[in-house]
């Protein structure tokens, strides 16, 4: 968080930046399916960021080392496509993009039902097509849609939601400028079916109180945007002819 | 890559259908699958385009970067093209480092779009010898259902045209169109079942042997040309396939064209 | 789909998803059981088999289980075994003392090479879902002519269809021989025509199999009309 104090974030009328209040959520589409080669797949896209993922398994886990004798190991890669951001990225893995792989795959492996597969490894495959803050949430939600497509059994699906704080007022989910410019970064990955929660990271600097409001957005928000996964996941399954 | 172990009863078939002038897919030996093309599809990218292509999917993005030009060339702007075939595309895709299969894409393309001189590289330079554009096209392969190849040129040059070259975001004047001359269109065709086909799908890929890629310009000259996989061909092959490659390039380079401005 | 409620529509439920008016029911695949009821782990539609509750997927990967028939592709051969891709997550062993030849050590590849492919059954399957297949038994051999699709695993009962009815009727009109393996992959030998038909009557079942009208669908494929 850069935490510039100068930076105006909210208008005078309380309201954001770009029109929102401050409890409301960027515009969410979600559709189930969309990588025929893949297993399972999914899209999502969250204010202007573009996510899709595939999940491709069970397989067999290899290289053997990663075997693990009583469960399936996640494996889960979350990556920035070189054009998804203003200044382009080289491709390739960085320090960032390992730390969301690792704690995303974390995530999974406590919601999936990972002792149905020993030995086996669950491939999520997370492609950031466009990035404008949020996209480690847009792509804990994309996963849980592609991993639900795919057939593997989970015991509810993670949904990506993230609430900061600008001009000391907690908002709920940052875009870009927000993210740049406020003060603090919550993201959570919930299960609003059990109210469990999976991921969180945090940065920036929050009281308790402002951490007490941040998640109850956050947890208002993942509600609502389970019902759009489960839309898509209908949608797909219940649709016309296809 | 994961070698894929290839059905001898799928080569068998393979070759049955050609015998009778057949394919899998019930098209004929030249016919491509249905095609889709979306340009400005991508939010940061200076240049976007998503193709479909049958079941595989792929998205351009085309950015620029302000760079000291090569020394052998001070007054000239440069172009990249790269690739990446990731894992999200395939299960044969692996984790790791380029792969020979993704430069190679990344190579093919960018020969064809180079070579055509559709960019002129001299209109890229800004300041002689200090600054000039390089234009870089990446490649992103999301789902591979066979001939990537052609869904990535077809992608890569309908995101050239409608690229924006940032220039207020270097603060070196205004945005403005990127002038791209020329529409340079790739058609790969795979040998199947003993004869070549165009625009080969996953298991024609899977039980075929070797593939030639051609990219022409709007002239109808060759501007690029890969053999690529095990197998040979014949000059009276090249010629046959070459006849059928300058109508299906008008055809796309049409698409192309009915998409952008 | 058999084993619904009669009459109603089948219920799609999402992983995660609360089931709270069944909770007399035994949970079954699919589901678990919590405090607040039933609760889904697969995407599918909800089956109620004999006071069991079960979530029928609408996508799975197949997992072997011992004494189901397969189609595998020899991926490997070593001197004494060779290694079957069944369509699972693991290959499959098949041992040369299993096979229907008397083999040499250091002679399976002459008896069946990379590519190939049989008909085998899994018979043991152990916790970490390691197989061996075997090919001694009535009707498992080497598959050298036709055809084999491939479809999912789920759709098995859509092609299958009561008493075996579906399959039949293909069989008939087509007059091929069509050998419906538990791993979603499926033989068919005749004349080019008749693969032809059935291949295309395969493929349509798969693609609409979970749909109603499905009978009068095949009707129309076979007698030569569009799917």
């Amino acid at each position: 968080m850069g935490g510039y104090g100068d930076v105006k974030l909210l208008n005078d009328d309380g309201s954001r930046l770009d029109g929102r209040s401050i409890d409301e959520s960027r515009p969410i589409e979600i559709k189930a399916g969309v990588i025929p080669a893949a297993d399972g797949s999914a899209w999502v896209k969250h204010g202007l960021n573009e996510v899709v993922c595939a999940v491709y398994g069970p397989m067999e886990a290899h290289p053997r080392k990663i075997q693990l004798q009583d469960q399936a190991v996640i494996d889960v890669r979350y990556n920035m496509a070189p054009f998804s951001t203003s200044d382009r990225i080289r491709p390739g893995f960085n320090r960032r993009s390992r730390e969301i792989s690792k704690v995303t795959a974390e995530a999974f492996a406590s919601t999936v039902m990972v002792e149905r597969y020993p030995r086996s490894k669950i491939r999520i495959e997370i492609e950031i097509l466009s990035a404008e803050a949020g996209t480690r949430c847009a792509g804990l939600t994309a996963a849980s849609v592609a991993l639900a497509d795919a057939g593997i059994p989970m015991r509810g699906m993670i949904v990506g939601v993230a609430s900061g704080k600008v001009e000391d007022t907690v908002v709920l989910d940052l875009d870009k400028a927000e993210d740049n410019y406020g003060q603090a970064d919550l993201p959570m990955g919930i299960m609003p079916t059990t109210g469990e929660i999976a991921f969180m990271q945090m940065d920036g600097d929050l009281s308790m109180e402002e951490l007490q409001q941040a998640m109850d957005y956050n947890f208002a928000a993942a509600a609502e945007m389970h019902d759009i996964m489960e839309a898509a996941l209908r949608a797909r399954y219940e649709g016309g002819d296809e | 890559m994961a070698s894929q172990v290839v059905p001898q009863l799928l080569r068998q078939h393979l070759a049955n259908l050609a015998a009778d002038d057949e394919r899998i897919s019930g098209r004929g030996q030249w016919q491509g699958r249905e095609i889709e093309l979306e340009v400005d599809c991508l939010y940061n990218a200076d240049g976007s385009a998503k193709v479909v292509w049958g079941d595989t999917i792929v998205y351009v993005g085309v950015k620029f970067e302000l760079r000291e030009p090569y020394s052998d060339r001070p007054t000239s702007g440069s172009l990249m093209c790269g690739a990446e075939l990731r894992p999200v595309a395939h299960r044969k895709y692996e984790p790791g480092p380029p792969s020979p299969e993704s430069i190679e894409l990344g190579r093919v393309v960018d020969r064809g779009i180079r070579e055509s001189g559709c960019i002129d590289m001299d209109a890229l330079c800004i300041v002689p010898g200090e600054s000039a554009w390089m234009v870089i096209i990446d490649i992103h392969v999301i789902s591979d259902c066979g001939n990537i190849f052609d869904a990535a040129g077809l992608a890569a040059i309908a995101a050239l045209r409608n690229a924006t070259v940032p220039a207020a975001r270097y603060d070196v004047g205004e945005d403005y169109k990127l002038a791209v001359a020329l529409t340079p269109i790739i058609c790969t065709f795979t040998r199947v079942g003993g004869r070549y086909v165009y625009d080969a799908d996953e298991e024609e890929e899977l039980g075929g042997a070797e593939r030639l890629s051609i990219t022409l310009g709007d002239n109808g000259n060759m501007h690029s040309m890969q053999k690529g996989l095990k197998g040979t061909f014949t000059a009276a092959e090249l010629s046959e396939i070459l006849d059928v490659c300058a109508t299906r390039c008008g055809e796309l380079r049409e698409l192309v064209d009915s998409k952008v401005e | 789909m058999k084993g619904n409620q009669k009459g109603a529509e089948p219920r799609l439920v999402i992983p995660g998803e609360v089931i709270s008016d069944h909770a007399n029911l035994n949970p079954g695949c699919g589901i678990i059981k919590s405090t607040d009821g039933h609760i889904a782990t697969l995407l599918g539609t909800l089956n109620n088999n004999d006071g069991t509750l079960h979530v029928q997927p609408i996508n799975a990967t197949y997992m072997p289980r011992s004494g189901d028939l397969v189609i595998g592709y020899v991926e490997a051969v070593l001197s004494n075994l060779w290694f079957l891709d069944v369509a699972g997550p693991f290959n499959a062993l098949l041992p040369m003392s299993l096979a229907p030849w008397k083999v040499e050590f250091g002679d399976a590849r002459n008896h069946m090479d990379v590519g190939e492919a049989v008909l085998a059954r899994a018979q043991e399957v152990d916790e970490s879902h390691s197989v061996v297949c075997t090919m001694k038994g009535v009707g498992l051999r080497k598959i050298s002519d036709g055809r084999i699709v491939s479809i999912p695993v789920q759709q098995i009962p859509n092609l299958r269809g009561e008493n075996g009815a579906t399959i039949q009727s293909i069989k008939e009109a087509s007059d091929c021989r069509i050998i419906v393996a538990e791993n979603g992959r499926v033989w068919i030998d005749g004349d080019a025509a008749g693969i032809r038909m059935a291949v295309k009557a395969i493929d349509m079942i798969t693609r609409t199999g979970h749909r109603s009208g499905l009978e009068s669908r095949l009707a129309a494929c076979l007698a030569g009309g569009e799917a």
